[in-house]
């Protein structure tokens, strides 16, 4: 991890005994006492810092030496390295009970930021924070004196405020300082070089920054979360009287005309300011910057002054009007060009809170932004982080089904595709958001087909990125590379469905087959992997909630297309085991959801339970589907489960176990999971059970299992292991079927027992329950009933 | 891979000794590495110090769960140059943009004042060094709106020549 310099020392310093920790502080109090503190201390200082922060568990150190320490951190003789390593000593054993550190007498205002340092670490026990707080706005107050700076202050403020707002109750007329700090003239130039002819902000550049612009940088810095604080707790100003509360339709008049600035209370003149700052900076960020890298701050200036437009706005309605023009204008401005996209989010969210205030029809910003944004952008990891976060901050938005909001999940699932490790966890969130009855089967289909979906987006961005002159195609030639079947007239329009915006519910994924298969050149590229890895955890997600609001018709339409898509799934083999094993798991719990589907979806379950290859690539879901048949095709679940039913089920089964258990001498013999063996064994069994003409059927091929055991052929194939538990769970279910009614007893429950744990654990608990049978019949001489 | 972590005050600092933030940033970075096809084991420049091209250093955006390792829910900015990375954790609601600039100017002073693709130890021994550039980047955790000419004015306070 680090250089072998820097493991050593790290070793030694986790390693140092209490002891030898304790002898060291006092060689270094030696050394701090001595006349002057060279670099012999500094060297100390920073061993003695290294040991209090690399241990895993606090240090202690003595009171007398955290004495010392505060001592040579408030001493004015002390050079600054010192001051600097003893403050972060003193905060890496935060909270520490021995310090008695205090800022009341401390008059030098970059000690003054250190000390507070130290004591906003301790944890707020003793009140520290609001402590600092109100010495810090006492000096503040005051003048300082010459050579002291302010800008070593506001940050603490800032930091005061974020952890305790209330300490500042007392401080209300601090206010109007920031006020004045945001109100800077300055002869300075703009980003591109054009003179300033309005006040200093964060985006005007000067040569040598006076103190005052200092201030303007740090206050505009904290100028959002000082609103929230200050704005929001309706802190009255020194001298309000109850006119305030009544005047109030007053000052919103007034407030919009923005020249009485000067009669309203220093709340709302801070309010002022600070719209106007923000539309300052909004004008700002139209120029083009001189230096490359001042076009990113403008961007983040764009934000930060739509926020806090929006907060302003939140706090005082009559501001609303003013900035629903100026935001619409500047949306128009910048929603052409990729580079200002991320901005584009505090825009919505603006309208989104105030546009029905304003009575603004915003639509035409959403569509954009949800329709357009993701289709463009879905490769910028910092967009679609903030895209997603916005959806989940605004989860309402997709409750209503026609809303573009949630027509547009395909767009958002692009993001996942794309950006899959920071995003999975994001997307766990939002996805019961975005589903419902309608949005079901859209989902389930574009789940399993989400690593498709990064494959097409890869080539949808190389096919951009290629020369106009590359991309022509010739529609008689079949394409062979995914790049020109982007535009061939034949996968065209697959990509298309792929990569649509909207939902479209009625569009039928088999189409995509041809396409599936073609891009399966890239189904080992790493983002693709990445992409499928997520795939498993979202299936189990929509389970979970589809199943609290299916209806029948959904939870059949849902097992018939589970069936249907486990031959469509793109080509990645631990992908597609992964999912295999979700749904078989699913695809039992939605049996035991509604296990009238067994009888009314026999038709596609006899057809997949038929087909012997599906035993071969498919054995999970085989063998939970068999499972479920034995379970719950019974007249107690659904009344229409007839005889007939039941013996063409068996016959199915009948046969399929007889095809995968024959032994033929001169092919050789091909393995097959032991579980489907065991499955398919106790499920003829369990319908014999309730048939009982079958019984005589079962039995004797049960007998025969013996011998399909013994063959060499077989047990060269098979394990040791397996084929004993082949053979003892065929001679426990022939004894089983000795006593028929017990058997039907165990087999087929009354309904309401059904529900007993014993009888939701059968798959597990059968073979326990048959050994008990097994030896009722058989008992051994040691064997104690009960 | 060798980390920082920064916090801003807005979070109570994690449990002490936690490895689980490291190993997120670090997982996150190789993810986005393998998945960009870019070899997981960057080259580092033959002089120590040779200036770092910031530009295509990979970097993102994630959140930590509440109680994992933090109190509150976290968003983390994180930034990888050679075989470093850093990491701002932020408050959900702070301006993200302005955090991945914040990174962006932080990483090559801290790499250059502290000589981190050095063989030294200086990350570990020299935590005054480390608290001045915090001191003027992220001053008690908060971040600042500083523009380019700003910049070259800390610098120059500083007496730094940071590699751009």
């Amino acid at each position: 991890m680090f250089t072998a310099a820097a493991e050593s020392f790290l070793k030694q310093a986790r390693e140092i005994q209490e002891e030898e920790l304790r002898r060291f502080a006092s060689r270094v109090a030696t050394v701090l006492q001595g006349p002057e503190p060279g670099p012999e201390a500094a060297d100390c200082l920073q061993r003695l810092h290294l040991s209090v922060a690399a241990s895993k568990y606090p240090r202690r150190l003595d009171g007398k030496f955290v004495d010392l320490l505060q001592a040579v951190l408030c001493s004015p003789k002390s050079p600054e390295q010192i001051q600097l390593l003893c403050a972060a000593i003193l905060r890496e054993m935060s909270p520490c009970n021995d310090l008695t550190l205090s800022c009341d007498e401390i008059r030098d205002t970059k000690l003054l930021s250190l000390v507070s340092s130290v004591l906003l670490a301790q944890g707020n026990k003793k009140a520290e924070v609001s402590a600092v707080g109100q010495r810090i706005v006492k000096v503040l107050e005051r003048r300082l004196p010459e050579g002291q700076s302010a800008r070593y202050l506001l940050p603490v403020l800032s930091n005061v405020i974020r952890l305790s707002p209330e300490s500042l109750t007392e401080a209300s007329p601090w206010g109007s300082d920031l006020l004045h700090l945001l109100s800077q003239p300055g002869p300075v130039t703009e980003v591109d070089g054009a003179i300033a002819t309005d006040f200093f902000t964060v985006l005007s550049v000067g040569q040598y920054y006076t103190e005052d612009q200092w201030l303007n940088v740090q206050a505009f810095s904290m100028l959002r979360n000082w609103l929230l604080c200050y704005g929001a707790k309706g802190l009255k100003p020194p001298n309000s009287d109850d006119k305030m509360g009544m005047d109030r339709s007053v000052m919103s008049v007034v407030s919009t005309t923005s020249t009485a600035g000067r009669l309203l209370p220093p709340k709302d003149r801070l309010r002022e300011k600070a719209f106007e700052y923000c539309q300052r900076l909004i004008e700002q960020s139209n120029r083009r910057p001189l230096k490359k890298d001042d076009g990113d701050l403008q961007k983040a200036c764009l934000i930060e002054a739509v926020t806090i437009m929006d907060i302003i706005c939140k706090q005082d309605s009559s501001y609303v009007y003013r900035s629903v023009s100026f935001l619409k204008i500047l949306h128009s401005r910048i929603s052409g060009d990729a580079t200002y996209a991320r901005a584009l989010l505090p825009i919505a969210q603006f309208f989104l809170n105030h546009g029905k205030t304003a009575a603004v029809d915003s639509d035409a910003i959403y569509k954009h932004l949800f329709t357009d944004i993701p289709a463009q952008l879905f490769h910028n990891p910092s967009l679609a982080f903030e895209f997603v976060q916005f959806c989940k901050d605004n989860t309402q938005l997709f409750t209503e089904t026609s809303s573009i909001f949630r027509q547009s999940f395909p767009n958002l699932f692009k993001f996942l595709a794309w950006n899959s490790p920071p995003l999975i966890s994001e997307f766990v969130d939002l996805l019961p958001f975005l589903l419902d009855a309608s949005t079901a089967i859209e989902i389930f289909h574009l789940l399993l087909d989400l690593p498709c979906l990064t494959a097409a987006l890869d080539v949808q961005l190389r096919s951009t990125a290629l020369p106009t002159s590359e991309r022509a195609c010739d529609p008689a030639v079949k394409p062979t590379t995914c790049l020109e079947a982007f535009r061939h007239p034949q996968y065209k329009s697959m990509f298309q469905y792929l990569l649509r915006t909207k939902s479209a519910p009625e569009e039928a994924p088999q189409r995509l087959i041809p396409l599936r298969q073609l891009l399966g050149s890239l189904s080992s590229s790493p983002r693709v992997v990445q992409c499928a890895e997520t795939v498993p955890v979202l299936l189990e997600l929509f389970f979970r909630v589809v199943a609290e609001f299916a209806d029948a018709r959904l939870i059949n339409q849902l097992v018939v297309l589970l069936l249907q898509r486990s031959d469509q799934l793109y080509e990645i083999p631990a992908f597609k085991d992964d999912v295999y094993r979700v749904l078989s798991s699913q695809l039992v719990m939605l049996c035991k959801l509604r296990p009238a589907l067994v009888v009314e979806l026999s038709t596609e379950i006899l057809e997949f339970s038929g087909t012997v290859g599906n035993i071969q690539n498919k054995e999970a879901i085989f063998s939970h589907l068999v499972w479920a048949v034995g379970e719950y095709l019974s007249v107690s679940y659904d009344k229409r489960c007839t005889v007939e039913q039941i013996s063409r089920f068996f016959e199915t089964l009948e046969a399929m176990l007889f095809e995968i258990t024959q032994l033929r001498p001169l092919a050789s013999t091909p393995s097959y999971a032991p579980r489907a063996i065991s499955v398919l064994m106790a499920t003829l069994t369990k319908l014999a059970a309730r048939s009982q003409d079958l019984i005589p059927r079962v039995s004797m091929f049960l007998s025969k299992m013996r011998t399909f055991v013994q063959n060499p052929a077989v047990t060269s194939v098979y394990s040791e292991e397996d084929l004993e538990e082949i053979l003892i769970r065929a001679t426990e279910l022939m004894n089983l079927l000795k006593m028929p009614s017990v058997a039907q007893f165990v087999f087929t429950p009354p309904v309401d027992v059904g529900s007993t744990r014993f009888q939701r654990e059968v798959n597990e608990t059968l073979p326990f329950a048959l050994r008990i049978v097994t030896r009722l019949l058989e008992p051994a001489p040691s064997f104690m009933p009960g | 891979m060798a980390l920082g972590v920064l916090p801003s005050p807005a979070c109570p600092p994690a449990p002490r000794g936690s490895p689980y933030r490291w190993m997120q940033v670090a997982s996150q970075c190789q993810l986005l590495q393998s998945s960009s096809g870019r070899p997981s084991a960057p080259q580092l420049p033959q002089l120590p110090d040779e200036p770092v091209l910031l530009q295509d250093a990979p970097g993102g955006l994630f959140q930590l769960p509440p109680g994992d390792p933090f109190p509150e829910r976290v968003t983390v900015a994180w930034l990888s140059v050679v075989a470093l990375a850093f990491a701002l954790v932020c408050d959900p609601q702070e301006n993200l943009s302005l955090a991945e600039i914040t990174l962006r100017r932080l990483a090559p002073r801290l790499l250059a004042s502290l000589r981190l693709l050095g063989p030294g130890a200086d990350v570990l021994l020299r935590p005054e060094t480390i608290d001045v550039l915090l001191d003027r980047f992220l001053p008690h955790g908060q971040m600042l709106f500083l523009n380019e000419l700003f910049l070259q004015a800390v610098d120059r306070e500083m007496g730094i020549k940071a590699s751009r």
